[in-house]
């Protein structure tokens, strides 16, 4: 009769935490006798707040039982699976948009500071003997090739139409810049060489930031947090094995502010969908080029310049690369940084560094982005003083 | 007035309203829609003032609207000067400009020949020797030419390519075959540290080749895209010497009577002779080093098999080599004294051909003289199968993820291919 209840009660223990702490209680004393006691050990088990109760205490036990279970998680593949499984109304933000001032937004959205020009070079080491000159005239001559060929030497079939040539030209030429300068450029950085070059090929990241108090519907009046997901395709991308080196330390504090946008998401233009959470960083995680170096990003033709010059918009010219930059480079970097396993809960240890190129064929901007965080959830947030950094160029200083 | 009665021309009306012409035949298009009663009324007969002959009607065309007692005003049948491109016809073969009597058997990109690479030998007047030249293959075993952990990195791109660049669990042909070339090529790349004149090549796309020769009175020609092509800036040396070359002369084409040698090529008498490489003149890379056929279709049938596959490589090959030998050394018929060597790999994603071209003479019309000369090494698999997910039989992993089978003597030939001519 006493095994037959002993027995109930193990099996039943797994889901009921008070009877295994109770059962550890009384254990306790028996192992650590012969020890001196360092703690007093409790003659009680813990008092915590029920797990199935309709109260914010028990949904905050149920959030950090969820916690722990990303936290016990063996694998990277299954960290990203219980953090993404499941799938609920979410703001999908494009990269690459039309909407005024949307590089303030994102900037919002991701905890990003925007510096103008280049970050401060690296302090130059004694001890390594001084790099070989750059040749400027092989490399010019070599993109002056790639230009010349898509543009003028290359017969096609057809005579290409105007609304056409964007993607039969210029994303032809893309390709062959970014191959010929990296091919070039590798004997001075042996990580080019050995670096895997994507073309087209997908970048997503899902992540969580601020909260809402839910408008309609069944859960009105409750708080919610406000999701994002960015589906990216770069022109093209290079990846190495080894992280790029920080460009300033982890907790680097800029006086800069972080704009604060009063609206909600949905003013920007910005819309609700509820699809696949998806962490990508163009590879998966078994491959072992798995840190980001530089993406190429084409403009399409509905942000080119003479257009926003048409519709008076001549200021949201540098918005539109800005933004491209900001909401790509942080999609990647925040990819690559869960893909080491952290998350908003175990926020990164050492920064996560990439460069992007945005360009619409004619005028280029160089984007350097470091990640400093990746909590950005309204409860890891509390309390987290380092921000993310994103440097960039004006365009019309490189035109080609 | 032809019919004087209003009945007989009512009854003409309504033929032309049911899609009927005058002399009551159907005219094309014929089916009119619409239901009867939403159809537009046909316009109203002309007044009786015109058929008097020398009167000039007046009528309130200048007042622009109506008014009664004067004659309704004809305007003659509205000339649009322009046709959208929808609903332009082109006009009948024999009024294009480019029209000729004699036809041209044409070879493009989607030609399958019947004989495969028998016929493509006779075509080109070309003599077939198996295997890779030995000049290449000593690239390919030189140890100095190797890539340090050649083998992990190849097995790294195979499973990039299969597994690893997309987030579908199974990766479909169209996406692996792609990205398997680039990448190996962007493997073979990295060796630009130690051969510097790497550098001096770059790559295109879609470049329109066009070549035409005459082979014993019929006239073909190869016209097209293959895909993406390296050029570079200096020619790749020749591989037979003058001696193999003369030897050649005694080599006599296979034929295989009763098929003639132009099936599987579009006829057609609409084409132009002009050479064309698919790079105007100037152009910095002018040396073709290197074609890459794909053939990256999902289903089966779509794509090409081995032997076509040859066929198309060995004919997109010669016609580059023709195109540039034309250009250096103009369009008479001759014996070159320098040939021009153009190589190719075709491949699907698993099984890779490996092609190398000599281009000795351009006295294509006859079967007799010097012929010219191609190596060819074909059905070369990097690796057997390629296991996405893991084969579980009874709760045990039987087969892991990744290649079974694999060969990495493959990507040694591939590499040799790409370093030939730079190192």
């Amino acid at each position: 009769m006493a095994a037959a209840r002993c027995w109930r009660l193990v099996l039943r223990g797994s889901g009921l935490s008070l009877h295994t702490a109770a059962e550890a209680a009384v254990k306790a004393p028996e192992v650590t006798g012969p020890d001196v006691a360092a703690a007093p050990v409790a003659r009680y088990p813990p008092v915590v707040a029920s797990l199935t109760a309709d109260s914010k205490a028990a949904r905050q036990r149920r959030v950090e039982r969820w916690q722990a279970t990303v936290h016990a998680a063996k694998s990277v593949d299954e960290k990203l699976r219980i953090l993404t499984k499941m799938q609920f109304m979410k703001y999908v933000v494009y990269p690459q948009t039309f909407a005024l001032n949307a590089d303030r937004w994102y900037q919002s959205f991701t905890k990003t500071v925007f510096l103008s020009g280049l970050p401060p070079p690296p302090p130059a080491r004694p001890d390594t003997e001084p790099a070989p000159a750059l040749d400027v005239v092989a490399l010019r001559d070599a993109a002056c090739d790639c230009l010349l060929q898509e543009h003028f030497f290359l017969r096609r079939k057809k005579r290409v139409p105007l609304y056409l040539e964007h993607e039969a030209i210029t994303s032809p030429f893309l390709d062959q810049l970014v191959a010929s300068l990296t091919g070039l450029l590798s004997a001075r950085n042996p990580a080019l060489a050995n670096a895997a070059l994507d073309c087209k090929r997908p970048v997503h990241f899902y992540w969580l930031r601020g909260e809402e108090i839910i408008s309609h519907g069944h859960r009105k009046g409750r708080v919610d947090a406000l999701r994002y997901q960015i589906n990216d395709k770069p022109h093209n991308q290079i990846r190495i094995s080894k992280q790029l080196p920080e460009f300033v330390p982890l907790d680097y504090s800029v006086p800069v502010e972080i704009p604060v946008m009063n609206c909600k998401p949905d003013k920007l233009p910005l819309f609700k969908r509820q699809y696949e959470n998806t962490i990508f960083i163009g590879t998966k995680t078994a491959d072992p080029h798995c840190y980001g170096h530089t993406q190429f990003h084409l403009l399409p033709d509905k942000l080119k310049r003479e257009r926003l010059l048409k519709q008076n918009c001549a200021d949201q010219i540098e918005v539109v690369f800005r933004a491209n930059a900001i909401a790509s480079l942080f999609a990647w970097t925040g990819a690559q940084a869960m893909y080491q396993g952290f998350w908003s809960e175990a926020d990164v240890t050492r920064p996560f560094v990439s460069q992007g190129v945005i360009t619409d064929g004619k005028y280029f901007s160089f984007f350097c982005y470091q990640l400093n965080t990746l909590a950005l959830t309204a409860q890891a947030d509390q309390n987290n003083p380092r921000k993310n950094i994103c440097w960039g160029t004006q365009s019309p200083s490189c035109g080609m | 007035m032809a019919l004087a009665s209003r009945s007989a021309r009512l009854a003409l009306a309504r033929l032309g309203r049911l899609g009927l012409g005058s002399c009551g035949a159907p005219r094309r298009g014929a089916y009119e829609w619409g239901v009867r009663s939403t159809r537009k009324p046909e316009p109203p007969p002309p007044d009786r003032v015109y058929e008097i002959p020398g009167l000039e009607p007046i009528t309130y065309a200048g007042k622009m609207h109506f008014m009664p007692g004067l004659a309704r005003p004809v305007f003659p049948p509205w000339d649009p000067d322009w046709t959208p491109p929808k609903f332009r016809r082109l006009p009948p073969l024999h009024e294009h400009p480019l029209y000729k009597d004699q036809a041209c058997y044409v070879f493009h990109q989607r030609c399958r020949l019947l004989e495969g690479v028998k016929q493509a030998l006779w075509l080109t007047k070309t003599k077939l020797i198996e295997g890779l030249p030995e000049k290449v293959l000593s690239l390919a075993d030189d140890p100095r030419n190797h890539i340090e952990n050649q083998d992990e990195c190849v097995l790294n791109v195979i499973f990039h390519a299969r597994l690893w660049h997309s987030t579908e669990d199974i990766p479909k042909r169209e996406t692996y075959c792609p990205v398997i070339v680039d990448s190996l090529i962007q493997l073979c790349k990295s060796q630009i540290l130690k051969h510097p004149s790497l550098a001096r090549r770059i790559c295109a796309q879609n470049n329109m080749l066009s070549t035409t020769w005459n082979r014993e009175s019929t006239l073909i020609q190869v016209h097209g895209s293959s895909g993406a092509q390296l050029n570079a800036k200096d020619p790749l040396p020749p591989i037979a010497s003058q001696e193999e070359v003369e030897a050649t002369k005694n080599h006599v084409l296979e034929t295989f009577y009763p098929i003639s040698p132009t099936v599987g090529l579009q006829e057609c008498n609409v084409y132009d002779v002009n050479d064309d490489t698919g790079f105007r003149e100037g152009y910095p890379y002018p040396y073709p080093h290197t074609l890459y056929l794909l053939e990256s279709a999902n289903l089966r049938p779509h794509r090409f098999q081995p032997d076509q596959l040859r066929a198309k490589m060995i004919l997109f090959a010669f016609g580059n080599a023709l195109a540039q030998a034309r250009l250096l050394y103009g369009n008479d018929t001759k014996v070159l004294e320098q040939p021009v060597v153009v190589q190719s790999v075709g491949t699907d994603g698993r099984v890779f051909q490996f092609l190398v071209l000599q281009l000795n003479t351009t006295d294509l019309a006859s079967d007799e003289g010097v012929k010219n000369l191609v190596w060819i090494d074909s059905d070369q698999l990097l690796y057997e199968h390629f296991w996405c997910l893991p084969v579980v039989r009874r709760k045990a992993v039987v087969e892991p993820v990744g290649p079974t089978g694999f060969q990495p003597e493959t990507f040694r030939k591939f590499l040799a291919l790409y370093l030939h001519g730079a190192v």
